[in-house]
């Protein structure tokens, strides 16, 4: 591995971390979509807490242990069982804890984890401070060993984290930093007392602690002594039947320990009165903790998993965001579907581009022999007078006067204004309904129709030099055609002087000796090669002008609308707006949560996975 | 009703809530006469939930109010496993609801009520509940419901609660120490605090006595959170009511081992004598003023804005839009005239020349059939539209209706179906910018620009020109006269000179004896054509009917009808919707008024004994 690589996936984990925090916040400030900003939380902290650290190559020690549950479930109570002394501070009040508190055995010689953005948004408070500080802060507290302990402490190698509830009417405002802490944790042990084991919100993260993959040990608390036994059966039917099954389709195996109500003086003393509950519940943590590289190695490894699985489900909460969006773009082109229909009715239906009248006279002209042959011509010319005037009074007669063409630039001016009209139309009638649509409603307040208007203009001008070019090229290349081509310019000459002065000599021929037929049918020989040689002219000529007339509605698609259409499109999604986030924040995710992906399955290969990836309880 | 002797207050005059009863029907009906009829203003669907909810709310209590002894129902609200059922249990002295350590336990309501009370007098809602029949007179007004859970994974059981809670006077919010601020019932009680009574009930006090040195004790806890949401001194029991069942079932009068500050007695003693029927009366009193004062605000939410000032300004600002249109598709009708120019002359020329005779008329019928001739020659040719470039289709035979609609369709295609949506945008726009709610207009708009404007653009039309027409041919002032003078001139003159030239022949002839020449004798027919010649060219340079000459009088004309036809469709649409809207604020007035005065009546009349504590601030 390259030496920079590491400093590559501390930039990912901290890009997919802050991307995953900025999908939540937009969660949280949207209510319908509130609830989906815990999940999202989860996935933060877990590639900030365990994917980062491990792709640092930090060593599988301490493993952390987050004790977590409802208010008044006894979570506290359960931390100084796991500690083995009172240290956490229990209480009847209920959610007094506000912010984690970890604890770890103070002749422990493990670091305290160091990884750059660990637990994200908490700071670490140094003095001691009561529980109830609201604050996203957590505090480390080092625990004496007891004085009479029996034999090592089997927790000496794990961090207990005390964890605030989830329940109360206030947790809203600190849940996120249970579930960062929980993000951490390699065992969750969930607090459930007798009364709130069936409650739906505690039930919630439950199923979200174990999607996540995180080995889980529950503890349910507070029943009578004589009802344990039925109370964990009851427990593991409704509530742990009913959990989520796991990817691989099996379902989680979650262990239970009971402890019912306690006498004072278990409370008091874990360690000693106590012991029995506390073996139980020390035994089901250690067998799932037997190699901490391996317990360790299956956190990662889940967190990874869950963040790949869940991946595109997180983003779900962008779906509504993008359908609106979507929707916008769907108005935007249905606008410039009418623009451009607008434009070709009222403007190019009726356009005559006069410029190829000129085409087809230089053409004509050019056909005419040069030189010397200009006085042949001018006879004939002279011979077919009494048929061109014939012709252009009959023509005078015959054609109707073409409808008045309204200009290019009016055209186009009043399909714009129709244009943003309907969009701003559109984006009122949708205010109410999306923050996208009020966003756009807000721009449209602000001058985005100027704005728009403006841009236009600059469009508006390249495509009329071009659209100028265009025509002058279309005109002059039937010309410089023919000019660039002598061969088929001479014989289109010798050609037609060659049959004019053929059809002469076959009248003459034929009317032999000359008498006065031959005043009316040389003219009239004449004006039918001519009339025969203008009808190719005309055609040739024509076939250019519809040949323009299908090129400049493309033309105008392509230099006006379309790309006023994709500054219209993309308004809402730029100039720093949340939708431009959004945008990057979406396309962004799924690309680094594969890099990490990878990352995690290059760097765990070297060691034979072990048979364990699983809790076993 | 023995025990109502020991309260000093008397029993009001009148039975109060018995009249209240018709008072509130009557609003009742028209508030649901509002409910149910449609209204310009859309109310916002949440706004209407609302008022359906309170308007539920005043029925049940028009017929709950409408009988002697108006019954109390008290419901136990809380989470699963409070002891809402047990705290039932202990106040009943036995086995009414079940309870045991499975959560969620009550799964059908409790209904606790007198055997008086017919079972028909209950809510609807209530009948359908377990009931069960007690025989104590203290409670005898009284009808106790326990309720499932509110949070719980069986979400059925919360739809239960939510059924029973509108029929609730007193909801007593039960708690334990895990649960007694928990976010559901929070939230619940907070949304129902402004309809009903609230008394408080911490149960399973036992747990919350356990000393310790940090945090509040739950009572504490409890009444500042009370205290923040406005209790300032709520009626809270702290209460363990299965110390109370167990000490039922072992028929011990009072339990033992009671937990200092227990107040299950104070509890008991206020269901059964603290709340006397002069109290339930005042708190049915108060709750219908809460009731009331909710309707109000609820109703004033709903009233729709004053718009008479943006109506007037959006008025204008149409007149202008209007105006411009109607320019705009007066040119654009025009324009697709002047392929027609030949035709509408020749049509003016022909009316023109009805009121010429003799030789006049013979005459100008000849050189206009000649002047014309190709006009009518192109609709003879098949080919010749294609050919000589005519693209517009030309009606097979000169009809001035069918060409009209012709026009009218071919404009239509190109120009105006476009301009017509552009149009309604353009005005919503414009009345946007106004403060006008878009909302109110879009319906409007759009169903008058769906009317089939061509048939009005083709009436315009032919009515435009029978008015060019009429101005062209029959003029005012001088030309009147010179019309006449010409006329006149015109039909005898020729006619005249004939005669004269033919007489002064003859004259010569018979008188002189010269014998006339060819040339004199064609100078007959010469004189009256000269005088016919000059005679028309005088017409034409003096009273010319050419295209171009009428052309833009005929613009304003078209311009001036198109104009008042679209005036008439949009312009009354902002002026109706004021009107509808100022219509709708005088019956939402109305409707708020007849609140104020109910509750004004009621306050006049209110004794409130004892109840603000239960109500809160």
């Amino acid at each position: 591995m390259p030496d920079t690589e590491p400093l590559d996936h501390r930039a990912a984990v901290g890009q997919l971390a802050d991307d995953l925090a900025w999908l939540e916040d937009h969660c949280r400030r949207q209510e319908a979509l509130a609830a989906h900003a815990g999940h999202l939380r989860l996935a933060a902290g877990l590639s900030r807490n365990v994917v980062g650290p491990f792709l640092d190559g930090q060593g599988p020690r301490p493993l952390h242990l987050a004790v977590v549950g409802g208010a008044g479930a006894g979570k506290s109570t359960v931390v100084n069982f796991l500690v083995g002394a009172v240290v956490a501070e229990a209480n009847p009040q209920a959610g007094y804890t506000r912010h984690p508190t970890a604890y770890l055995p103070a002749a422990s010689t493990i670091p305290w984890p160091s990884h750059h953005g660990f637990l994200g948004p908490l700071q670490r408070v140094s003095q001691e401070k009561p529980a109830n500080v609201d604050e996203d802060v957590y505090q480390v507290r080092r625990v004496p060993p007891r004085p009479d302990a029996a034999g090592p402490n089997p927790l000496s190698d794990f961090v207990v984290w005390d964890c605030p509830d989830m329940t109360t009417w206030a947790s809203t405002g600190y849940v996120a930093r249970l579930v960062e802490v929980s993000a951490l944790a390699d065992v969750v042990v969930y607090v459930a007392s007798d009364e709130r084991y069936n409650d739906e919100v505690p039930t919630q993260s439950l199923h979200m602690l174990v999607k996540a993959g995180k080995a889980v040990v529950v503890v349910l608390t507070k029943m009578r002594e004589a009802d344990a036994a039925a109370l964990v059966d009851h427990f593991r039917q409704e509530v742990l039947g009913r959990l989520p099954k796991l990817p691989d389709g099996t379902a989680p195996r979650v262990p239970v320990v009971a402890v019912p109500s306690l006498s004072s003086a278990e409370r008091a003393d874990p360690g000693g009165a106590g012991a029995r509950y506390r073996a139980a519940l020390l035994n089901q943590i250690l067998v799932l903790c037997r190699d901490e590289t391996a317990a360790r190695r299956r956190t990662v490894m889940n967190a990874v998993r869950y963040l790949s699985a869940a991946g595109d489900g997180l983003l779900d909460v962008a779906r509504r965001d993008l359908a609106e969006l979507d929707a916008w773009k769907a108005t935007v082109q249905r606008g410039k579907a009418e623009f451009e229909d607008r434009y070709r009715r009222e403007f190019l239906s009726g356009e005559p581009f006069r410029r190829f009248d000129r085409t087809r006279d230089q053409l004509m002209e050019m056909i005419d022999l040069p030189g010397a042959g200009r006085v042949l011509s001018g006879a004939f010319w002279v011979l077919r007078t009494p048929y061109r005037l014939g012709r252009d009074y009959a023509a005078k007669l015959l054609t109707r006067p073409n409808t008045l063409n309204l200009s290019e630039r009016s055209v186009l001016d009043a399909a714009l204004a129709a244009w943003l009209d309907f969009l701003q139309t559109e984006v009122r009638t949708r205010a109410d309904a999306h923050p996208v649509w009020k966003q756009l409603a807000h721009g449209f307040d602000a001058g985005l129709a100027a704005q728009a208007r403006d841009r236009y203009q600059q469009v508006v001008r390249t495509y009329e030099l071009k659209e100028t070019d265009e025509l002058e090229r279309a005109g002059r290349q039937l010309t410089e055609g023919l000019d660039k081509n002598p061969a088929l310019l001479n014989s289109l000459r010798g050609g037609k002087a060659a049959t004019d002065l053929a059809v002469i000599g076959l009248i003459v021929g034929a009317t032999w000796p000359p008498n006065w037929w031959l005043l009316l049918l040389l003219p009239l020989g004449v004006s039918a090669t001519h009339q025969v040689e203008e009808l190719g002219v005309r055609s040739a000529v024509e076939a250019a002008r519809s040949k323009v007339r299908g090129h400049r509605e493309g033309l105008v698609a392509d230099t006006l609308t379309t790309p006023l259409a994709a500054w219209l499109t993309d308004w809402p999604a730029t100039g720093g707006t949340s939708f431009e986030r959004l945008h990057q924040v979406l396309r962004r995710v799924p690309e680094t949560i594969r890099r990490l992906d990878a990352a995690v399955s290059a760097k765990a290969a070297p060691t034979p996975p072990p048979e364990t990836e699983r809790p076993t309880p | 009703m023995t025990t109502e002797g020991t309260d000093t207050a008397t029993p009001p005059e009148g039975p109060l809530l018995r009249t209240l009863a018709p008072l509130l029907r009557g609003l009742e009906r028209k508030l649901r006469g509002w409910l149910d009829a449609r209204h310009r203003h859309t109310v916002p669907l949440v706004q209407r939930a609302e008022l359906e909810g309170l308007d539920g709310d005043l029925r049940r209590q028009a017929e709950a109010l409408d009988v002697d002894k108006p019954l109390l129902v008290v419901v136990l609200m809380g989470g699963t496993g409070v002891g809402k059922s047990t705290l039932l249990n202990a106040l009943a002295g036995g086995a009414v609801a079940q309870s045991s350590f499975a959560r969620p336990t009550t799964r059908d309501p409790v209904v606790y009520f007198h055997h008086s009370v017919k079972t028909d007098r209950l809510d609807p809602a209530l009948r359908m509940c377990r009931l069960a029949q007690h025989d104590r007179e203290p409670l005898a007004q009284k009808v106790i419901v326990d309720t499932p859970d509110l949070d719980s994974n069986d979400l059925a059981n919360r739809d239960k609660l939510f059924a029973l809670l509108p029929v609730a006077d007193v909801v007593l919010y039960v708690g334990s120490q895990e649960k007694y601020h928990d976010k559901l019932g929070w939230e619940l009680f907070k949304e129902q605090r402004r309809r009903r009574a609230f008394a408080f009930v911490l149960n399973k006090w036992d747990r919350c006595v356990q000393g310790s040195e940090t945090g509040l004790r739950p009572d504490q806890d409890l009444l500042a959170d009370l205290a923040s949401e406005g209790f300032q001194n709520p009626r809270l029991f702290r209460t363990t009511a299965q110390l109370w069942v167990d000490a039922a079932n072992a028929s011990q009068g009072t339990p033992p081992d009671l937990p200092p500050g227990e107040q299950f007695n104070d509890l008991h003693h206020w269901l059964n004598l603290g709340l006397t029927r002069l109290e339930i009366e005042a708190l049915k009193a108060r709750g219908v003023g809460q009731l009331l004062a909710q309707i109000e605000g609820a109703v004033e939410k709903v009233r729709p804005p004053d718009l008479t000032a943006e109506g007037g300004k959006v008025r204008d600002a149409w007149e202008r839009v209007l105006s411009d249109e109607a320019a705009a598709q007066a040119a654009v009708l025009v324009g697709t005239l002047d392929p027609y120019q030949t035709e509408v002359e020749h049509h003016f020329s022909v009316e023109d020349q009805q009121r010429y005779r003799g030789l006049m008329a013979a005459y100008l019928k000849l050189t206009t059939r000649l002047r014309y001739a190709g006009s009518t020659l192109r609709d003879r040719i098949p080919l010749a539209g294609g050919f000589l470039g005519g693209k517009v289709a030309t009606p097979a035979e000169w009809n001035l209706g069918a060409f009209v609609q012709e026009c009218s369709r071919t404009a239509g295609e190109r120009v105006l179906d476009q301009r017509g949506t552009a149009l309604v945008n353009r005005l919503l726009v414009e009345a946007d910018q106004r403060g006008f709610p878009l909302a109110l207009l879009s319906d409007p708009t759009a169903s008058a620009a769906r009317i089939d404007w061509r048939d009005r653009v083709t009436r315009s039309l032919i009515d435009a020109l029978a008015e060019v027409e009429q101005v062209c041919t029959r003029p005012t002032g001088w030309r009147r006269w010179l019309r006449g003078g010409l006329g006149l001139a015109a039909n005898t003159l020729p006619e005249v000179s004939l005669v004269a030239t033919a007489g002064v022949l003859l004259w010569d002839f018979f008188i002189h004896g010269n014998v006339p020449g060819l040339f004199q004798v064609g100078l007959i027919f010469l004189v009256p054509l000269v005088v016919v010649v000059v005679f028309q060219l005088l017409v034409v340079t003096l009273l010319p009917v050419r295209w171009p000459a009428i052309r833009s009088e005929f613009e304003t004309r078209l311009g001036r009808r198109l104009g008042a036809e679209l005036v008439q469709t949009y312009l009354p649409i902002p002026g109706e919707i004021t009107a509808a809207l100022k219509e709708e604020r005088r019956q939402i007035d109305t409707l708020a008024s007849e609140t104020r005065e109910v509750s004004g009546w009621l306050a006049e009349r209110q004794q409130a004994a004892h109840v603000a504590d239960l109500y809160g601030s």
